[in-house]
């Protein structure tokens, strides 16, 4: 039995609490279906069997809180840990600027690993606690971006409500083409740079 | 043509694993559009409830009721695995009498041209 196929039928019979449970829980970092529990509460939406509003409502206030948990474990759990790994690679060395390239790419990157790269999301929750990002900002991101999400998906499968499981297998598939092709930019970027810092190296 | 550093070595290779899974991926969702598109069924799965089948497939709840021996209630979202386990027997025994249904259903009520019968459960 495929843990999909069990939450789903959950979701039928316990509704509302579980959906709240899931997107909380799957939002710190448990690997669970959560986009494709919320296409099957658009679909339930659209069967009248569970409200709009109320599947909008606690889907979106169980995935906030779960980043908010993501964030409080690395800001007050993993910096101990981020201090140490600094002190012991030096404040100029590749660690610190891993740290410089995450504060410079964070705002972006929380509202986006909300909704669009949302295999991120939990890894991003913590690196923002742990490089200490402001947490209004990171409550701002984190609102706007789980509530486009949250929204983007119920509709879909309100407006599909006949087809959630070929739709949640091919938007599996589609996030997961997006995020690969962010991580080929970034890598495809770097080797680029490397290319021409060390052409122009040999040029002088 | 100057020679590579371990560093670039080790980024062209995570680069072309990279290139190479996405565009697995890319290829898996680009078959399961078109299958899709082609079919338009849904494969009957443990976790749907009866209502939702009926919902999908577009033919009336008790008729699939009726077809697995379970009497129609109103709101009931119990998943197929559930009503399977109720009546101690096999879920892929309950999908497929669905399936089964279905296809009469469509029989009796499309002219032939129509839209296909549902696909025996197969999916890409």
């Amino acid at each position: 039995m495929k843990l999909s196929d069990y939450l789903l039928g959950a979701l039928g019979i316990y509704g509302l609490p579980l959906l709240f449970v899931a997107l909380l829980v799957g939002s710190v970092g448990l690997p669970l279906p959560a986009s494709f529990l919320l296409l099957a509460a658009g679909s339930f939406v659209a069967q009248d069997e569970l409200s709009l509003w109320s599947v909008l409502g606690l889907a979106s206030a169980g995935a906030i809180l779960g980043d908010n948990i993501g964030y409080a474990l690395g800001r007050w759990g993993g910096r101990r840990v981020f201090a140490w790994l600094g002190r012991l690679f030096g404040e100029n060395s590749g660690f610190s600027k891993t740290e410089n390239w995450l504060k410079r790419w964070e705002g972006s990157g929380i509202f986006f690993s909300r909704w669009l790269l949302t295999p991120l999301g939990p890894v991003v929750n913590v690196t923002s606690g742990l490089t200490r990002y402001s947490w209004p900002r990171f409550l701002f991101y984190c609102v706007t971006g789980e509530a486009l999400w949250v929204s983007l998906y119920v509709l879909l499968g309100k407006v599909f409500s006949g087809q959630v499981q070929a739709m949640s297998e091919f938007f599996g598939d589609f996030t997961w083409v997006i995020v690969g092709l962010l991580i080929v930019f970034v890598l495809g970027w770097s080797l680029f740079k490397s290319f021409r810092s060390s052409s122009e190296a040999s040029k002088t | 043509m100057r020679k590579l550093g371990r560093r670039e070595w080790i980024l062209l290779l995570f680069f072309l694993v990279t290139l190479v899974v996405t565009g697995l991926f890319a290829a898996r969702a680009f078959r399961r559009a078109t299958y899709w598109r082609a079919h338009r069924d849904e494969t009957i799965r443990p976790w749907m409830s009866v209502g939702y089948v009926a919902h999908s497939y577009r033919v009336p709840p008790p008729m699939l009721y009726e077809a697995i021996g379970v009497e129609p209630t109103p709101h009931d979202r119990r998943p197929l695995r559930e009503i399977a386990a109720q009546q101690n027997r096999p879920v892929d025994i309950l999908i497929s009498e669905l399936q089964h249904a279905i296809i009469e259903f469509r029989k009796s009520h499309h002219p032939p041209g129509g839209p296909p019968p549902p696909n025996g459960g197969t999916s890409p």
